[in-house]
């Protein structure tokens, strides 16, 4: 052998192929001749490493150097660098989102929470050469058990392991053999179940591809525990470089008597045979498979009786996964003691999964059993992508189930996963964020399991077929009230009455969807409404489908490219009054969907709407239809803010005459008395609510609700319904000693006083707790006040802040500063007056509720942040029991009130709600949005039926060029004066655009709205 | 024993049926006598056909014995087997959202009309094989279609030919449709 000093290991898993690793590799050999190094550093194409996101990727050895995304032209670098110069090549290692770079292997956050068992070998040995498999103890474990163990004492150390089946049953693999081994008969057989179908999972596949022996390592010991002479690896057609490895692993294994007669010169005997699978997904059932070996069409066997009595041709057999055969030598080698180390009391060991989805790291990872999900997702996932919200994960495939991010806490085991509705299965795991449509992903493997179903029973073939049919239905904006009961039914159905796994799991992933995801089953089907922008009937562009108003976004933005800036501004009104509110304060969830962020940037459409707002000179009134009934009946609407508001808009556009109560002197309600001047000027809220005033609605201001009249005081005057958008003003309490002392006062307070009376008491030194939208207005505010500082203390990290980004960075340009893992537990006074805050740092623990990490106390001690004021922005509440004097009127779990969300209707029937007071502190234009649903709803209660006819679609009669390139332009910046102008007044900080800018944004919309018409399909 | 590498696609070689049917008698010899032989000598038939001709189908089901529709039964359970001939190259048309209200289907409807084929089918010439898919991930450039492994924007249908033309010419890309994507749009055929 040569005197080779550096080993590089080229991944040649299935996606570093897919990514080039092949050409990789032979650049680097070229590269390493060229060098005359040839002798001194070998290339070895090794099994998966895990990162296939990054791929092609490689390791140097003994350097223990990770390079990452390796371009044939990179070997160049490698190798005159690295190998001839000792420089690792620092721009192909893993960098930290700071710019760190991590060369070594177990310093990159992918590998660190990771053990390694069934994986040990994959990407540290050449998988084609046994030599290499017994260089790391290959072998050994079935040495040992042939020359020093019975039978029976491989089964009684199986059974101590805990290993359990890692196909996704989990039975305990000891237990079986022990059936099998009892089982009379003189034939047996060992089988390997490789036919991995699950889409999105692939660790069997690496497994076989990375280190075959391994599997036929485990598969001889298996053969000798239960007595079987012969196994069968069942491989699916599919993997055609695994079953090139496999078949190549067992010609070594014979040439070194390892399989064959006599084996360890012993009288065991025992030899495998690949059969390939055929594409069907049903021959993964253990009894389908068997009759697939057979030779007859793959459909499953009723049990019992079970394959460990009759199996394979009528003998007793057992069936296990590779990943479970993979495990069995380090088992015999090292004791069943070390293996039951790892994992939970119930199950033990490793698992492996295959990450994918949207995840920034996907690839092949093995963690202990037991592990959150969370951390999985996060610490070795390395998170969503772009800056997407999670929102479930997809766990074993067709047969699994979703969890939401409310479980992210969850130990990964076979118990606490199935409490869930989900299962550990083959251990495929399915990252999906806000964009994914939990029905459509339930239709994609309903789809799936109907599509595979063999059809040898009736439950499964037709049960599945009917459920796809309701689904599709849903999905297509046909779905019925009814149809998630009839779901639920079918699903139970097919779930009892099936006669294999594939048709007993199948109904899985509509269960849990269901389960987690109800309301959007029900928004598919009572609001014909998609929020993930995904069902294409239900979505006539993301923008239009993801804004809680529904304003027509394409549209008014592609009338401002033409100049038609009153017909656009009219178009945004149709369903949303406050066009100018909202150019300045929305949250636009909109921008989050537009599909140009694929290409470059999103579309500015709020920027669009700012200048589009601009261009008004008198107030243009929408179009409203006289309705002399309507005119007559009373309705009251308690809340002046922007729900009551639009509701009062929407209402009098179908001519009723509402009448607003506001208990403050002037009505906007939060738009009013939180939202900062600098953010939006009065005289642009001004405008607006005029508008609506002009429509017949009236503003009584100064009426508050429970202290000026009550709500049975209404219905006793007559009003026929009462709208309830009273918001959630209380300010939550900090919960800490010293709180009442002078100076401590709440955001939502402090902004009150200084909105509506024009003055509040400032201090010098500023603390502001809290990460929402409040806490930050208030900082911000007290800047402008005057302060000399202001710190905002939050307990989680910036990446958790409730509040806007945007806004969290411009009060840090205008100098307040962030103090993030740190939470307040004391106030400390002086004479009756705070002088500090008593703080203790954070560090993120478990997951909770939110999908968000627990801030848990570190261990270093408390510090104090001096102040003269503490503000604090930690919640906002609402007392709505005194507010309803005695009303029956249910309330939600945080004490918000109940209310349909299609109508806006409580459990009081005369009585709607919508906005902050049902949902919590949320957003402007989610009240907007729940006004005209209020609005409809009450208007539809009243007259029998649906009036809006804002809600039908406008055609777009914009010029639009379908074969066009989109226009090349970068998203435009919003204008911002400069920061030393904003101290000591509340001018408005955004400034529009130029015509030009605003016209050239404009036509960067894709306008997804545009269908082709119909006469132009044929060419 | 079954060979690795016998089951690609043998469509490349320039062989006569009868020279093809010749090899099948010699699979059937060796595999007469094992257990369970059907499915690896339709894969190994498979492969050296590029599909499985009817006359090969009755031809094997004499060889091992069993009846036709007993064979018939097997290839038409798994769908890795295909008695329609398969095509150099793998056009799949994206019908996913974007690609779907951007025209996706009219760009199906145009292949469909080009190419004389169905969804699922392969041109008479065994050049293209025409099936559908969800999304690329190619939403911004919408419509989208693949060809073995390249994915072409922004498609449009009168300019198909031009695309067509390119792999008319070229021979097939290696492994193409062989991927793990190919399982999930898989159909029964």
């Amino acid at each position: 052998m040569d005197n080779v000093r550096t080993h590089i290991l080229v991944c040649t898993g299935g996606g570093c192929i897919a990514s080039g690793a092949l050409e990789v590799s032979a650049a680097l050999r070229e590269q390493l001749e060229r060098h005359g190094l040839a002798n001194e550093v070998r290339v070895i194409e090794s099994g998966c490493l895990g990162p296939c996101a990054v791929g092609p990727v490689a390791a140097v050895y003994p350097d223990n150097v990770f390079y990452q995304g390796i371009r044939p032209d990179d070997a160049a670098d490698i190798v005159e660098e690295h190998l001839l110069k000792g420089r690792v090549v620092e721009r192909l290692v893993h960098t930290t989102p700071a710019g760190r770079t991590l060369p070594g292997l177990q310093e990159v956050p992918f590998f660190q929470k990771q053990v390694k068992i069934v994986l040990r070998n994959c990407g540290v040995i050449d998988p084609l050469k046994i030599e290499e498999y017994i260089a790391r103890d290959g072998y050994r474990a079935l040495g040992k058990v042939l020359t020093s163990m019975t039978p029976e004492e491989v089964i009684a150390e199986m059974k101590a392991s805990g290993l359990r089946g890692r196909g996704g049953a989990g039975f305990l693999t000891g237990l079986k053999w022990e059936f099998t081994r009892k089982a009379p008969g003189d034939v047996k057989y060992i089988l390997c179940n490789g036919d991995e179908g699950d889409p999105g999972a692939f660790m069997d596949r690496s497994v076989l591809e990375g280190d075959p022996h391994s599997v036929i390592e485990g598969m001889a010991i298996a053969a000798y525990a239960i007595g079987a002479q012969q196994g069968y690896a069942y491989i699916r057609a599919e993997y055609p470089l695994a079953v090139e490895r496999f078949n190549h692993a067992l010609r070594q294994a014979r040439e070194y008597g390892l399989l064959g007669r006599d084996i360890f010169g012993t009288s065991f005997q025992f030899d495998i045979e690949v059969r390939m699978g055929s594409g069907a997904f049903v021959c993964g059932e253990e009894t389908a498979l068997m009759t697939s070996i057979e030779g007859n069409r793959g459909e499953p066997r009723p049990r019992p009786p079970f394959p460990a009595q009759k199996g394979l041709w009528g003998r007793p057999s057992c069936l296990n996964n590779v990943e479970t055969f993979a495990n069995v030598p380090p088992i015999l080698l090292q004791g069943s003691k070390w293996f039951a180390s790892y994992g939970t009391a119930k199950s033990k060991g490793t698992k492996v999964f295959a990450l994918a989805g949207a995840v920034n790291n996907t690839g092949l990872v093995e963690v202990p059993i037991g592990m959150p999900l969370g951390e999985i997702i996060y610490d070795i996932g390395g998170g969503v992508p772009n800056g997407k919200k999670f929102k479930a994960v997809q766990l074993g495939g067709p047969s699994g189930g979703c969890i939401p991010k409310e479980y992210l806490n969850v130990p990964v085991d076979y118990e606490s996963l199935s409490e869930l509705g989900a299962i550990m299965g083959s251990g495929g795991m399915i990252v999906m964020d806000e964009d994914t449509c939990m029905v459509d992903v339930a239709r994609f493997f309903l789809d799936f399991c109907q599509d595979e179903s063999c059809g040898k029973c009736p439950p499964c073939r037709v049960g599945t077929k009917r459920m796809l049919e309701i689904v599709e239905r849903i999905c297509a904006g046909e779905g019925q009230e009814g149809d998630i009961e009839k779901l639920l039914e079918l699903g139970q159905v097919v779930k009892d009455a099936s006669l294999c796994g594939l048709g007993q799991t199948a109904p899985n992933p509509v269960l849990s969807t269901i389960r987690y995801f109800r309301h959007e089953y029900e928004a598919h089907i009572r609001d014909k409404h998609c929020e993930a922008g995904v069902c294409a009937a239900l979505v006539r562009a993301p923008c239009q489908s993801a804004c809680p108003a529904g304003v027509d976004v394409p549209g008014f933005v592609s009338l401002i490219g033409e100049k038609r800036y009153a017909e656009a501004l009219a178009l945004h009104r149709e369903r949303n009054p406050f066009a100018s509110v909202c150019a300045r304060v929305c949250f636009h969830t909109c921008e989050d969907k537009c599909r140009r962020s694929t290409l470059d940037e999103a579309v500015a459409i709020r920027g669009l709407k700012r200048f589009m707002t601009e261009q008004e000179v008198t107030v243009q009134l929408p179009e409203i239809r006289d309705n002399e009934a309507n005119a007559r009946r009373k309705i009251a609407i308690v809340g002046a803010g922007p729900a009551g508001l639009s509701c009062a808009y929407f209402l009098a556009r179908l001519g009723y005459r509402p009448r607003v109560f506001e208990a403050e002197p002037r009505p906007g309600g939060m738009l009013v008395q939180a939202i900062p001047a600098y953010r939006l000027p009065r005289e642009e809220l001004a405008r607006e609510v005029r508008m609506i005033e002009r429509l017949g609605v009236d503003i009584e201001t100064n009426m508050r609700l429970g202290r000026d009249f009550t709500l049975a005081g209404l219905k006793q005057q007559g009003y026929d319904a009462v709208f309830l958008g009273i918001g959630a003003p209380l300010g939550a309490k900090l919960g800490i000693p010293g709180e009442d002392a002078e100076g401590v006062t709440e955001a939502l307070r402090f902004l009150r006083e200084y909105n509506i009376r024009g003055s509040a008491p400032i201090g010098q030194k500023v603390v502001v707790i809290g990460g929402g939208n409040a806490a930050i207005d208030a900082a911000r505010t007290a800047l402008r006040l005057g302060a000399e500082s202001v710190s905002i203390l939050y307990r989680r990290t910036r990446a958790e802040m409730p509040a806007y980004a945007e806004e969290v960075d411009e009060a840090e340009h205008e100098g307040v500063k962030l103090m993030v893992l740190v939470a307040p537990v004391e106030v400390v006074t002086q004479g009756g007056h705070v002088s500090g805050v008593k703080c203790r740092h954070m560090v993120l623990g478990e997951f909770d509720r939110s999908g968000r990490r627990r801030p848990v106390s570190s261990s270093d001690g408390d510090f104090i942040v001096p102040c003269d004021q503490i503000i604090a922005g930690i919640g906002q509440a609402l007392d709505a029991r005194e507010l309803c004097d005695g009303l029956p009127l249910e309330l939600n779990k945080n004490g918000f009130i109940k209310a349909d969300p299609v109508t806006g209707r409580t459990s009081v029937p005369w009585v709607y709600a919508g906005g902050d007071a049902v949902m919590g502190p949320w957003s402007v234009v989610g009240a907007i949005a729940a006004g005209e649903k209020a609005a409809v709803g009450i208007d539809a209660a009243l007259t029998g039926a649906e009036h809006a006819f804002w809600r039908k679609e406008r055609p777009n009669d914009t010029a639009f060029d379908p074969d066009a390139d989109p226009v090349q332009y970068p998203r435009a910046k919003m204008q911002l004066i400069p920061v030393n102008k904003r101290r000591n007044n509340f001018q408005e900080v955004e400034l529009p655009w130029s015509e030009a800018v605003a016209r050239r944004e404009a036509k960067r919309c894709l306008r997804c709205d545009f269908r082709q018409p119909c006469e132009q399909t044929q060419d | 024993m079954l060979e690795e590498g016998k089951v690609t696609c043998g469509c490349g070689e320039e062989v006569s049926e009868e020279e093809l049917l010749a090899r099948l008698d010699a699979v059937l010899e060796e595999y007469r006598a094992k257990p369970g032989a059907l499915i690896p000598v339709l894969q190994i038939a498979q492969g050296l056909f590029g599909y499985l001709p009817e006359v090969a189908l009755k031809k094997i089901a004499l060889g091992l014995n069993k009846s036709y529709s007993e064979v018939a039964g097997v290839v038409s359970f798994y769908s890795f087997f295909s008695t329609q001939p398969r095509g150099k190259h793998l056009i799949r048309v994206c019908l996913g959202t974007a690609c779907y209200v951007r025209g996706g289907k009219r760009v199906l409807d145009t292949l469909k009309q080009k190419l004389g084929v169905d969804v699922g089918d392969t041109t008479p010439d065994r050049t293209f094989t025409l099936e559908v898919a969800r999304c690329f991930g190619a939403c911004g450039l919408a419509p989208a279609i693949m060809i073995d492994d390249d994915v072409h924007h922004r498609v449009k249908p009168n300019k198909m030919d031009l695309i067509l033309d390119k792999y008319r010419e070229e021979p097939a890309a290696p492994d193409s449709g062989n991927g793990r994507g190919a399982r999930a749009t898989a159909r029964r055929t």
